[in-house]
């Protein structure tokens, strides 16, 4: 039986007990049939944005058949008229009120304007530095976001961004794309502003992505061998910032959806970060250029401080939680240990590893408070994650050269049986007990 | 904003953006200076853009140490060539960083520096500080299926293109030659 129809079953008698006002009951059956139409809508949508990707395929690959034998007037006349009738289709169908067909079109003509930058290259035989087409395409799709507050568009635009970037960053060999961050400042705004949780996960895993490729390309040619260590570091730290700010959004009404999907992003490269710091390997590696490092790191840990202060001031000491108080203790103590590492030698390694193993399993059971906090299950699942995965490789780490190899894997079994059971009933005590305040607070 | 303002503002930027490009190239076509330069076809390829051809040109790598200019070059540097006149193809004469006054100038950007390069004439590597620049002009989109015609010239056929300069170093292909005599002549529309 459908939810509609348990809801026409069930309201009269929830009504007639008092439990229910006559007039919720009429709007809760209201938004119930509402909400029957969001298959179709979420068909209209599939077919249309489908529609448009084969258009949009048919017409590059039929000009790269035909093209010979069209005069260049004619190409261009076709390309241009491509690219403002599908504009104009987009009007024509706002004006109509038909929202999906009309943003399906305008995905269209970001997908027309970048063909048509590949086609007139072709026409005109321009071969320059093709990233950069690939750059004022996504320019052109940020354009119609702004502009048209089109999410596919920015959908669109976000992921030829980090195509971009992928590009100047390996096929182009250049040491760090500065320029991404630049792209993703114009672009991010109007995520926020319009709230749109698909472009904010491609956005956020777009700078996810520039970080490896630029962690990749320091590690290799700036600022010496101890590029690794310190840039880990000032990574941790600039996560660590945008998880606080994840924070500070959750506590404004409205953004809770976003609040929490920074706060996924952002903590899984925090705690990413944080987790190569407790092996010992890369701590005792080559640690030339820390002079290098000093001010990036410096730079990263005023942003934390700054963003922390302005999260607890936030929240007055009456309605403050008690993890947030040893939270501070907590960062206090990797920022010095941080520093520690900056300014130490490899031979303190074995000791720099051990409290960075410390405060990172502290972390994981501070992350799992303030996960039941924010009501983020994906957090606390993200903690459990992390837990199992070093257990293992603190395991792996300790006992492979101390032990039989027999006992070493029946030992290693028996952590991952007894291990997995009790984290996964721990895991899902918590999900339970988010999911039992959400329902509260709803 | 109204809508359709808002519609217009796209179609405007994105319209300026393309005529631009061919605006550029256009410019480049009808006031740059006609050099023809040596080259060989390498690549043809036929991906979503049609048939064209990458052509290697003979000042595509050059002599650092026979060349006049500057000689510290590195990967991604911006470089001038200066061209001057031979027969029947311009050769390299000067390279630089910065572009000198009043001469026929290339811009390109190096793909590679290095100290030693293979000689095909002797089989030698040899210690030959040199670059490896690109001009924007290697690739040439032909009709489809001649891609691969141009790749195998017959015996004795050689390739040349007239490449127009422009005073700020663009270069566009004006027309593929050859044996000198025009296959290919590109045209505003």
């Amino acid at each position: 039986m459908s939810f509609k129809k348990q809801l026409e079953q069930h309201l009269p008698h929830w009504v007639e007990r008092g439990w229910v006002s006559a007039d919720n009951a009429a709007n809760m059956l209201q938004d119930a049939a509402g909400g029957v139409h969001h298959g179709p809508r979420y068909l209209t949508l599939a077919f249309s944005l489908l529609g448009v990707i084969l258009i949009g395929a048919g017409i590059i690959t039929f000009f790269a058949a035909n093209w010979a034998a069209m005069p260049k007037l004619l190409k261009l006349a076709v390309l241009f008229s491509a690219l403002w009738g599908s504009y104009a289709l987009a009007g024509v169908f706002e004006r109509r009120d038909l929202p999906l067909l009309s943003g399906a079109m305008l995905l269209l003509g970001v997908i027309l304007f970048g063909s048509n930058i590949m086609l007139i290259a072709q026409i005109y035989h321009i071969s320059a530095h093709y990233p950069d087409g690939v750059m004022v395409w996504a320019l052109g799709g940020v354009l119609v976001a702004w502009l048209m507050h089109s999410q596919p568009a920015m959908v669109a635009a976000l992921g030829l961004g980090v195509l971009w970037t992928g590009l100047e960053s390996q096929g182009f060999g250049r040491t760090v794309h500065w320029p991404f961050l630049l792209f993703l400042a114009l672009s991010v705004p109007a995520v926020m502003l319009h709230r749109w949780r698909i472009a904010l996960h491609v956005a956020l895993s777009g700078l996810l992505v520039w970080s490896w490729f630029t962690f990749m390309a320091m590690s290799s040619w700036v600022s010496g061998s101890g590029a690794a260590v310190y840039l880990v570091q000032v990574y941790f730290l600039a996560y660590l910032a945008l998880f606080i700010g994840g924070m500070l959004l959750h506590g404004r009404d409205g953004w809770q959806i976003l609040a929490h999907t920074v706060q996924r992003y952002a903590a899984f490269a925090a705690l990413g970060c944080l987790y190569l710091l407790t092996f010992p390997d890369l701590l005792r590696a080559d640690r030339d250029g820390a002079e290098f490092w000093w001010p990036a790191t410096m730079a990263t840990l005023l942003l934390v401080v700054a963003m922390a202060s302005w999260h607890y001031r936030s929240h007055g000491a009456d309605i403050r939680p008690r993890f947030l108080n040893w939270g501070l203790g907590l960062l206090g103590a990797v920022i010095v240990l941080l520093l520690a590492n900056l300014a130490a030698e490899r031979q303190s390694a074995g000791v720099l590893a051990l409290l960075f193993n410390v405060v990172y399993f502290l972390g994981l059971l501070w992350l799992l408070q303030a996960a039941v906090h924010l009501e983020n299950r994906v957090l606390v699942n993200m903690a459990f994650f992390y837990f199992a995965v070093t257990l293992l490789a603190r395991y792996f780490d300790t006992f492979w050269s101390l032990m039989d190899r027999s006992l070493f894997f029946m030992g290693g079994g028996l952590l991952l049986l007894g291990g997995g059971y009790w984290l996964e009933r721990q895991r899902r005590r918590l999900t339970r007990q988010i999911a039992v305040q959400g329902e509260g607070s709803a | 904003m109204k809508l359709s303002y808002r519609l217009l503002i796209i179609i405007v930027i994105q319209t300026l953006v393309l005529a631009g490009m061919v605006a550029k190239r256009q410019w480049t076509l009808a006031t740059g200076t006609p050099v023809v330069l040596e080259t060989r076809p390498v690549d043809p390829r036929s991906l979503f853009r049609g048939d064209y051809v990458t052509f290697n040109y003979d000042i595509s790598r050059l002599n650092l140490q026979a060349l006049d200019g500057d000689d510290d070059f590195s990967r991604h540097d911006v470089v001038y060539v200066v061209l001057e006149p031979g027969t029947p193809y311009w050769r390299p004469r000067a390279v630089y960083h910065a572009p000198p006054a009043g001469q026929v100038t290339l811009r390109g950007t190096v793909q590679y520096a290095g100290e030693h390069w293979w000689n095909p004439e002797t089989g030698d590597n040899e210690a030959v500080r040199h670059v490896t620049v690109r001009y924007g002009i290697e690739d040439y989109f032909v009709p489809e299926g001649e891609g691969r015609v141009l790749e195998r010239p017959v015996a004795d056929e050689t390739i040349s293109l007239r490449v127009a300069v422009d005073r700020f170093g663009n270069g566009a292909i004006q027309a593929l030659l050859i044996n000198g005599v025009e296959r290919y002549r590109e045209t505003l529309f």
